[in-house]
């Protein structure tokens, strides 16, 4: 049986190198830096056995304009 | 009717928004479940105090002594530096729930003074010291601290020791619905001069971050009239200006996360949500934005204050534009002349017009004092509540409908729910979340003064954005799917009635949904809660924490389970009132008369149930005279949980008196009741007879039969047991020399007789259950007691207290218990409210002593105060009890019986019948 490879959107801060860490829904690691159109500017990431990766709410993915979740105008 | 009033009547009618703007800020948002993004669900430590000046919430805002708009999307609040504290006061700062030995405390001195129902005139004082805030020294000494100990508070840090602090008093008065004055008054307490930094401060909710939509915009723009200006501009509200007097500096910044501080990430901007406290605070002059613009601003005055003396900053929050403000002469002006200061007298003549129209003049000053406190704390404790479930399981990757969701903490079964109100809280600072059942007495208050917002209330709770798609009222954020005391059907008869009175005609629509989503809830309990389908119910902690042995919302150690006194006691009660809402539906709606039936039948089922289930090992025990928990084994043993406490008095509240009027009606259903106790005599062989009829020929629905009521009575108002100087205690003093024990697996269980505070961690260690007075189960009780007064009449005496040979009737013991319960507050022979025990300053100095605070709950044996400090909720009932005893005479309550109704004092006073808020069908 086929089985779903899909991963929950989770960001992350990385405090070593001081960036914003995106795991997209492929699960793969991105470095979004903190500028307009920061997921134009992604680059790749790979994390070690070193790497601490401290989890940030979702709500920051809106802040950092990633394209995965529509914005939800709320009444 | 006065002005006041008319406002009440102009919201109502959507005439004018006099609601749109009022003290909806909460007083913490940090440390609260809706912010909490941890994986562990610790919500006390993921957003603390510390990160809360720099990191923009997510679901609303906080502030001191602050206000904002009906959807929380601007803010207004005081901010305060007193040049030595290591930030300025920006919020209140307390404890949180394991850095204090009693659980979460704020560690502030707040009052609330002053509200009326729209706002249109409110009070509030906070005390600032003038040394450094100690904040260190009270989470140090606090945790060292046991539990065997008192907690640790402000004033025992000595930072008020020679009166070294300000007095700030806000004063908000609404020259229209739109149009807000606002008066700071710094008074200097101490002996020398000192210097305060006075920062009003206004700014948007973040919600461009999280949610798209405009970003709002603070201006500075050009006045020229001696105030600073700030133009407010969003795409929701439109345009508002806020004055400030005087040549005053206007500083600006963006209520955006300080990532570099929070998350080790450089920010996007120098303009974040704590550069106002760095500019100030550690001299950052660029911290703050130079073009004078952002979406948090602040005016800085810099006061000196004279010792003794006082000063005063004058603001205006309003739609009117400065051009409208041009003076005759055609200069420029900001609003502060003289009409500013009659406006402000205007409003706070009106509030005192109309709480003369509420407090009854038979009360002498000091009783006065204490109800328009406690009022003025239930309107101060609204709160904009924003919590979109869904969005928040989301954003945590806990989206219940993807299959790659993580687990959440709580609430995943609750997606459905979306939030987003003006909700009476219990305590802005300690509990900022809605409990439905806390809400339910909240009404009883409320009512008193804005009925409309009560009916609002209640019918909130049951819309379907709140109550689970089952039918089960959410209880509150740390687990919406705890359960509460079913009392939402009684605040409901309550309040229709009390609106019937005062407008000739009650609201039988709303009246009617209610009963609609009441019936799903009730449904919910039946289906839920009756383990063996035998009409014994369990329910958990059912609100009262730490009463039992074991935490009641565990697995049992022992294995099994329990069946519950209260629980079952609570669905006689919630049986008894969804029968009184049904007939008096059914007077008008023969559909309804069936479901009065159904209800009698209920309420007989329970009834019977309490009193028979299990024979010899049921809830009554006949040696006692008095009801237990059941505790029912795996091995098909039964044992009963001998602890007296509020749990085996709750059966005395599921008592409803009823004339007779639906019978009258509909005679048929007459004759099926018949039927059904005739061909059912078991069913009411050990509770009152309900077709007995007492005085006037009413009826009674009770568990309790004359017998075994005046065995639990004597119980109750034994002053050895239950009944102290200041109300009923939760837990008999019979077991302070007689704890309860019992041994499982090799293991002690006790309980035994605490006054103060709780010595266990059980439901967080910040309530106790096991000795303390509460205010609504007494409640509670006072109305029952008049229940069987109306039925027994005054042949029904009983000894109060047990033992000292004074014969009382019911209304008496009820007037009895409520005086006791008033008196917490009142000041004694020797000027001392028991309300403050033995702290000096709160008794003795003329700036303290009249400054009341509604605590959680009181010392069963001095009534000192006890847990949350403004819990004025259900405290604030007490207003409530205060007015129906200084309005209502026994052989009024006799005479008019079931018709009860609800008059307004000043109705009593023109000389009209005094009623009571009693039974009826």
């Amino acid at each position: 049986m086929a089985m779903s490879k899909k991963q929950a959107l989770a960001l992350f801060v990385d405090r070593s190198s001081q960036q914003w860490i995106v795991r997209d829904p492929e699960g793969k690691f991105w470095i979004v830096p903190f500028i307009e159109d920061s997921w134009e500017h992604r680059t790749p990431f790979e994390p070690t056995e070193e790497t601490d990766l401290e989890p940030v709410p979702g709500h920051y993915t809106y802040l950092l304009g990633l394209p995965f979740w529509p914005k939800k105008e709320i009444l | 009717m006065n002005i006041e009033q008319m406002r009440l009547e102009e919201e109502s009618k959507r005439k004018a928004p006099w609601k749109k703007w009022g003290p909806y800020l909460s007083e913490r948002q940090w440390g609260t479940v809706r912010e909490d993004y941890s994986e562990s669900g610790d919500a006390w430590d993921y957003f603390t105090h510390d990160q809360a000046r720099s990191r923009a919430y997510r679901w609303g805002e906080d502030g001191l002594a602050g206000i904002s708009d009906d959807e929380q999307r601007l803010c207004f609040a005081l901010a305060l530096w007193n040049g030595r504290d290591p930030i300025i006061k920006e919020r209140l700062f307390g404890l949180t729930n394991s850095e204090s030995n009693h659980g979460e405390d704020v560690k502030e001195y707040y009052f609330y003074l002053d509200s009326t129902p729209t706002h249109s005139y409110m009070k509030s004082l906070y005390k600032y010291p003038q040394a450094a805030f100690p904040y260190a020294d009270l989470v140090e000494t606090s945790k060292r601290r046991s539990r065997d100990e008192f907690e640790y508070e402000l004033i025992d840090t000595g930072v008020f020791d020679e009166n070294r602090y300000f007095d700030v008093f806000v004063e908000y008065a609404k020259a229209s619905p739109e149009d807000i004055l606002i008066q700071i008054s710094i008074h200097n307490r101490g002996p020398e001069p000192a210097q305060l930094h006075v920062l009003p401060t206004l700014w948007f909710q973040n919600q461009w971050a999280w949610q798209g939509g405009d970003r709002p915009v603070l201006e500075q723009v050009a006045s020229g009239a001696g105030a600073g200006v700030i133009k407010v501009t969003d795409s929701r509200l439109g345009e508002y200006w806020l004055y400030c007097e005087g040549d005053v500096t206007l500083l600006f910044t963006e209520n955006e996360t300080n990532t570099h501080r929070i998350f080790g990430i450089p920010n996007r901007t120098p303009y974040v949500k704590d550069s106002i406290n760095d500019y100030l605070v550690h001299g950052r002059k660029v911290a703050v934005n130079p073009e004078k613009k952002g979406t948090k601003a602040a005016a800085h005055y810099l006061l000196t204050v004279g010792a003794g003396q006082c000063q005063v900053v004058r603001l205006r929050l309003s739609k009117v534009e400065p051009a409208a403000l041009t003076q005759p002469n055609g200069k420029a002006a900001a609003g502060f002349g003289r009409r500013f200061n009659n406006t402000l007298q205007a409003r706070r003549d009106e509030a005192d017009e109309f709480y003369a129209a509420i407090i009854p003049s038979s009360l002498d000053a000091d009783a006065a004092l204490v109800m328009r406190q406690a009022l003025a704390g239930m309107l101060w404790t609204k709160q904009f509540y924003h919590y979109d479930v869904d969005k928040w399981l989301e954003e945590r990757g806990s989206d219940p409908f993807k299959p790659t969701r993580k687990a959440a903490p709580r609430n995943d079964h609750w997606h459905h729910m979306y939030n987003g109100d003006v909700i009476s809280m219990p305590d802005k600072w300690e509990y900022p979340w809605y409990a439905a059942w806390d809400l339910a007495f909240h009404v009883l208050a409320l009512t008193l003064v804005d009925p409309e917002f009560g009916k609002q209330q209640l019918k909130l709770m049951l819309r379907e954005r709140y109550m689970h798609p089952n039918g089960q009222l959410p209880a509150y954020e740390w687990n919406f799917g705890d359960v509460n005391p079913p009392v939402h059907a009684w605040s409901t008869i309550f309040t229709y009635r009390l609106e019937k009175a005062q407008k000739g005609v009650g609201d039988k629509d709303w009246l009617k949904s209610s009963f609609q989503k009441l019936l799903l809830n009730f449904t919910w309990w039946v289906n839920r809660k009756d383990r063996a389908g035998r009409n014994a119910f369990e329910g958990g902690f059912l609100g009262l924490d730490n009463i039992g042995v074991f935490d009641r919302s565990s697995p049992l150690p022992t294995g099994g389970y329990l069946e519950q006194a209260d629980g079952t006691a609570w669905m006689a009660l919630f049986s008894q009132n969804m029968l009184e809402i049904a007939a008096e539906l059914a007077m008008t709606d023969p559909d309804y008369a069936d479901m009065a039936l159904k209800f009698v039948e209920h309420f007989l089922w329970i009834a019977s149930a309490m009193v028979h289930m299990g024979g010899d090992e049921g809830m009554w025990d006949e040696e006692d005279g008095f009801f237990y928990d059941v505790l029912r084994l795996p091995d098909g043993q039964a044992k009963r949980l001998k602890v007296r406490s509020m749990v085996g008095l709750l059966p005395l509240c599921a008592a409803t008196i009823f004339e007779g009027d639906l019978m009258k009606k509909y005679p048929e259903l007459a004759e099926r009741l018949q039927w059904f106790l005739y061909s059912r005599p078991e069913l009411t062989a050990e509770i009152h007879e309900p077709s007995k009829r007492g005085v006037a020929g009413r009826r009674l629905a009770s568990i309790l039969n004359e017998t075994r009521l005046r065995r639990v009575l004597a119980k109750m108002l034994d002053e050895n047991e239950f009944l102290s100087p200041y109300g009923l205690r939760s837990l008999s003093r019979y077991h302070a020399d007689h704890p309860y024990v019992i041994s499982v697996g090799g293991q002690q269980f006790s309980v035994s007789y605490l006054p103060a505070e709780s010595d266990t961690g059980m439901f967080g260690g910040n309530s106790n259950w096991r000795g303390p007075i509460w205010i609504p189960v007494n409640i509670l009780i006072v109305r029952a007691l008049l229940q069987y007064y109306t039925y027994y009449g005054n042949e029904f005496t009983v000894e109060c207290p047990t033992g000292s040979g004074r014969q009382m009737n019911l209304y008496q013991v009820a007037g009895e218990i409520s005086q006791r319960l008033a008196n917490i507050f009142l000041r004694d022979k020797d000027g001392q409210r028991p309300v403050y025990g033995g702290s000096k300053k709160f008794q003795e100095d003329p700036h303290w002593r009249d400054l009341v605070l509604f605590y959680e709950y009181f010392h069963g044996d001095n009534g000192a105060g006890l847990g949350a400090s403004h819990q004025t909720g259900w405290t604030g009932c007490v207003a409530r009890l205060m007015h129906f005893f200084a309005t209502t005479t026994a052989e009024q309550v006799l005479e008019l019986g079931k018709k009860a109704v609800f008059k307004t004092t000043a109705d009593i006073e023109r000389g009209q019948p005094a009623v009571v808020a009693v039974g009826g069908e």
